[in-house]
């Protein structure tokens, strides 16, 4: 790959966004494609009129006149190209076809009225779909909260004796993106091999459980399932004087978490060992506590790290813009939006020969529809 | 069986989940994966997942086991001469290194990236790491959910009107998504090696994985400084505790919802029926009954012991297979045989220098 050159410019690739498709399955297609094209695949993203919804779907970036488009939209569709077909139309229809023949592959959401066209062409076939084949995905409307419910993220999160909490953000969407992209390119690399390409089927439900699969692990092995312990657990979140941080440490950190807090009662029998620990967490943590209380997310880290302890300070996205280590590697790349103007979007997470994939900003529908 | 990645062979560093499910996932695809461990440093899995004290303990941890299947094992100490020497002898023969070491550690053993290119020069190099390559925090450690704390996740997870909320050690939920992607970054780098011949450095941030996850809220927060965001409980939808004391989850436009005269499938069942989303909130045991859930991404391997399988159906079918997680070291001998024309005397001599082993020189790691 030289400097100029993008790894996977070679390909071409459609993401057929149907009409009536459950926004977690939009997001997962859409992320798998942003990040083929952000990689300089030819992506052809083909909307019904009027656009894919998720370009009115929130966050919205706020303009000077209040809200405007879509942040959700313009992070899943940097660097694609878009085409407005109406796929309920035969001309439609004949138009997919045809782009299909000339493409490497098509990502679409299942169930689809396209999805035999999708399946015939020449393109391989990327299916993302809500649950496993087996289970009546037509009886079954879902969401983003119902497969991580399904998935069982939810039974791990929160305390033992109050609901079940969602972990933040679109993340069965996501990790069925990343899931779909890897399996994307097991099949251009098959193709290439002058092979025949696997066809890649990727149900969110699927990769919930693929992704928890400690719960599953940890059952099969005891009888007993691993649950959300909350302040029973030994990862617990405290306050500090700007914020919280996650108390993490491993079995072998113990003794420099001990030393790190530095009061003599840690120095007791009962908390040399994991059991130990476990069985006296809410004494531990009133010990430990106070010592947090009075520090700063920053000096809580320095300090810590310096004695190898891997505690947490908890940020939110806006704190993360001005993160030193995220500006010194240049992970938000700089993004003028044509109404907006400056922008700080995450590239991708990887740096190729110290390179990074500077995303360019998603199509505008106004164009789209030009083009179509 | 050609595969997406039949004549690819993997050296395999990763350790626990972050590393070695990349290099499973690979295998999965068809590559050939060894596993380089050595007497002195275990991959953490074997010990955090000890069952007992007996004889062999190092090779019956379910978590090893679930995440080493379909790869080969050897055991070479990194630290002696001897057996650097060996592994850059391996890198001659492999396409892909995959490691998740601390920064530096296997630049101090002379089998950093820039050596084994300069042995190999078409050799994908991934390097997956807590903080990156580069920057002022890259020898920072992390564990799990460290990273669902630094990432911003956790500030985006909790009740409403609480504090933060972590994924916790039985899920450390950022460890779980970096081999999704890291994996297909790589595929992307082979497909460029075969063709021109050049490998590449790959550096991953397991963090700026994790606050990928979060890339709306990243932008939206760059255009708006006054987006700021709070642990707000369960969006779009809620939990509800049903008759049976277990809960689901439904996303209801009207949060008010008594399922408390029902128990939790038929509460399910009635609220699919008029068409809202809704499922049980599953625990590890729903999981291995639920025989499509299960379908392709739990498998048994041919001791009947339960492994993790694949994320994704290729051609409508899940994974066999082949072989178990090894037992430390055990086919270093007859990798060492096969790839490198090693015979029984400098066998021997490894053995007897201590390069090579099956039991481990440490109690924990």
């Amino acid at each position: 790959m030289t400097t100029d050159s993008l790894p996977l410019q070679r390909f071409t690739i459609v993401e057929v966004n149907d009409t009536g498709v459950p926004l977690c399955l939009r997001l997962a297609t859409s992320l798998a494609a942003k990040i083929a094209a952000d990689l300089g695949a030819d992506v052809l993203k083909i909307e019904p009129p009027g656009g894919d919804p998720v370009r009115r779907a929130p966050p919205l970036l706020a303009n000077g006149n209040g809200p405007g488009a879509s942040a959700l939209f313009q992070f899943l569709n940097t660097s694609k190209r878009s085409l407005v077909l109406d796929l309920k139309t035969e001309s439609g229809r004949a138009n997919l076809a045809a782009l299909l023949d000339r493409s490497h592959a098509c990502l679409f959401e299942e169930p689809a009225s396209i999805a035999p066209l999708a399946r015939g062409g020449k393109a391989t076939a990327i299916e993302i779909a809500a649950f496993p084949a087996e289970m009546n995905a037509a009886a079954r409307p879902v969401s983003e909260l119902a497969i991580q419910a399904l998935g069982g993220l939810m039974h791990m999160i929160g305390e033992p004796g109050r609901k079940p909490l969602k972990l933040g953000g679109h993340q069965a969407s996501y990790a069925a993106g990343l899931t779909a992209f890897t399996g994307l390119t097991a099949a251009l690399a098959a193709r290439e091999a002058g092979q025949r390409a696997p066809h890649v089927r990727v149900s969110l439900a699927e990769v919930m459980q693929w992704v928890n699969w400690k719960a599953a692990s940890g059952a099969a092995a005891t009888g007993a399932s691993p649950g959300r312990e909350g302040k029973a657990s030994e990862f617990q979140v405290v306050p500090c004087r700007d914020g919280h941080v996650a108390v993490v440490y491993t079995v072998t950190q113990w003794p420099a978490t001990r030393n790190l807090i530095g009061d003599p009662r840690l120095q007791d029998e009962k908390f040399a060992t994991r059991a130990g620990r476990r069985k006296h967490i809410a004494e531990l943590y009133e010990i430990i506590a106070p010592w947090f209380a009075d520090k700063t997310r920053a000096e809580i880290q320095k300090t810590a790290q310096a004695k190898g302890v891997p505690f947490g300070p908890i940020f939110t996205p806006a704190e993360l813009l001005e993160t030193e280590q995220y500006v010194a590697r240049g992970f938000l790349a700089k993004m003028t939006h044509p109404d907006i103007g400056r922008l700080l979007i995450p590239q991708l997470p990887v740096q190729w020969n110290g390179r990074s994939f500077a995303p360019r900003p998603a199509p505008t529908l106004e164009r789209a529809e030009l083009a179509a | 069986m050609t595969r997406p990645l039949t004549g690819v062979r993997v050296l395999d560093f990763g350790l626990l989940t972050a590393g070695a499910n990349t290099s499973a996932m690979l295998a999965d695809l068809g590559a050939d994966v060894i596993k380089i461990e050595s007497g002195a440093y275990l991959d953490p899995f074997r010990v955090v997942g000890k069952m007992d004290d007996d004889e062999g303990w190092w090779n019956r941890s379910p978590q090893f086991r679930f995440t080493n299947r379909n790869k080969r094992g050897l055991a070479l100490n990194l630290k002696d001469p001897g057996g650097q020497r060996v592994i850059r002898e391996l890198a001659r023969h492999c396409d892909v290194v995959v490691e998740n070491f601390r920064r530096g550690v296997l630049d101090r053993a002379g089998l950093g990236y820039e050596a084994l290119k300069a042995i190999n020069p078409r050799i994908v190099f991934a390097a997956i790491s807590s903080q990156g390559d580069t920057g002022p925090e890259r020898m920072n450690v992390s564990f799990g959910s460290t990273l669902d704390a630094t990432s911003g996740i956790a500030s985006l997870t909790g009740y409403e009107g609480e504090e933060p909320r972590i994924s916790g050690m039985d899920v450390n939920y950022p460890d779980q998504i970096v081999s999704l992607f890291a994996t297909g970054i790589v595929i992307t780098a082979v497909m460029e090696a075969r063709r021109s011949g050049k490998g590449a450095f790959l550096d991953f941030s397991q963090r700026e994985v994790a606050s990928f996850t979060l890339g709306e809220e990243i932008l939206a927060a760059s255009a708006d400084p006054a987006h700021r965001l709070a642990p707000r409980g369960n969006t779009e939808g809620d939990a509800y505790r049903c008759g049976d004391g277990r809960w689901i989850a439904a996303t209801l436009d009207d949060p008010a919802l008594d399922c408390s005269t029902q128990d939790r499938d038929a509460a399910v069942a009635a609220l699919l029926a008029r068409g809202i989303a809704a499922a049980p909130c599953n625990d590890g045991n729903d999981l291995l009954r639920d025989a499509s859930l299960a379908g392709v991404t739990l498998v048994r391997d041919e001791q009947g012991g339960l492994v993790k399988g694949l994320p994704y159906r290729l051609d409508g079918k899940g994974i066999t297979i082949e072989r178990a997680a090894p037992d430390l070291g055990q086919h270093t001998d007859a990798v060492l045989r096969e790839l490198l024309g090693y015979g029984d005397a400098e066998l021997l001599a490894l053995k007897r220098s201590g390069v090579t082993s099956t039991t481990p020189t440490v109690g924990d790691v």
